[in-house]
């Protein structure tokens, strides 16, 4: 069921649009993916300074809500921006992509990242002012920040190690 | 590209930094993808500091932080972030010297990096010189603001020409 989803003729007729020939046979290509690790950095960058807060390791100084409120949008803007630009590429080998194992990781890790971000703002965050000022926070919010950079750095490997593989 | 500049690409083939460096690319399992990602992951921290603070002074982003102290708490993290990126960057230029020094987009690269770490020094230092010292009056504060402008362009000129190295035959070998 899942190696028919991966192995589908579909996918070859997704590199066959107009569009992914356009892209994987022009400058369009290194344009897309030099724009994709610029907003990568951009989004582990920012995401880097709340989950060091979350550690208690940097801008202690600061609330975490005035952090999280502050950096997390763009986090969002630049992963929107990196997830347009990801799937121009996507289309150009699409049949490749999908049972290549580093871009299997990626998408895991990347679902990973979504969950443990929903956690943290969904579970954890309502109880936001019991450890909003305090520079030692308490282990399950240590847990999520390194989780989060974990997750972030292995998503990282992953997306480059695609290039490494197709 | 000038000749002094083919010339250190040269000096470095054969050598045994170059040998050291093909050794580790080839010899330990994943070193190549897991040290280029050590290398963005230095970009990472490049965009989440000296990119954020560039931001912060246009009035874009991190409105509740002041620019002094986001100085002063960032800049460590860019220069210990350019350390690990020479470095990591280190075993590719010196494991295919001729490959980067005859590569125009390497040089573009460098004229970028090189104003960018001199202007972000110069403002690092100005800043450390007197507590508030690019706020202390508007000129100083338009000041400040070119900086950042030329500052943000230049940091995402390295970031983009880095990446276009492996495709420099797109633009001065078309097919």
């Amino acid at each position: 069921m899942q190696m028919n989803f991966l192995n589908s003729p579909k996918w070859i007729d997704v590199e066959n649009w107009p569009i992914s020939w356009e892209i994987g046979g022009t400058a369009w290509f290194p344009f897309l993916e030099s724009i994709h690790v610029i907003a990568a950095a951009f989004v582990v960058g920012s995401i880097l300074t709340v989950d060091l807060r979350l550690l208690g390791i940097a801008a202690t100084k600061y609330p975490i809500s005035t952090l999280s409120r502050e950096l997390v949008p763009w986090s969002w803007g630049a992963f929107v921006i990196a997830t347009i630009t990801g799937l121009g590429m996507f289309i150009t080998r699409a049949a490749s992509h999908v049972v290549n194992p580093a871009f299997q990781w990626k998408i895991f890790l990347l679902a990973l990242a979504g969950v443990n971000m929903a956690y943290f703002h969904f579970r954890v965050y309502k109880h936001i002012a019991q450890w909003d000022m305090t520079s030692s926070t308490p282990t399950q919010l240590k847990v999520i920040g390194s989780l989060s950079l974990f997750i972030w750095s292995g998503v990282m490997l992953a997306g480059r190690w695609v290039g490494h593989i197709i | 590209m000038p000749e002094f500049f083919t010339n250190i690409g040269l000096l470095l083939d054969g050598s045994f930094l170059q040998a050291g460096a093909l050794w580790a690319l080839r010899t330990i399992p994943g070193f190549p993808p897991i040290i280029q990602t050590v290398h963005i992951l230095g970009i990472a921290i490049v965009m989440g500091s000296v990119v954020m603070l560039d931001l912060r002074i246009l009035g874009m982003a991190v409105p509740s932080q002041k620019i002094s102290e986001m100085t002063s708490r960032l800049m460590p993290w860019l220069w210990w972030a350019l350390a690990s990126n020479f470095v990591s960057g280190a075993f590719f230029l010196f494991g295919r010297p001729n490959r980067y020094f005859n590569n125009p987009i390497f040089g573009w690269k460098l004229s970028f990096l090189i104003p960018a770490i001199g202007l972000t020094l110069f403002f690092h230092l100005m800043s450390r010189q007197q507590a508030g010292y690019w706020e202390l009056s508007s000129k100083r504060l338009w000041s400040a603001r070119a900086i950042a402008l030329v500052s943000l362009a230049l940091w995402i000129l390295v970031a983009m020409a880095g990446r276009w190295i492996a495709y420099v035959e797109y633009i001065y070998y078309p097919a």
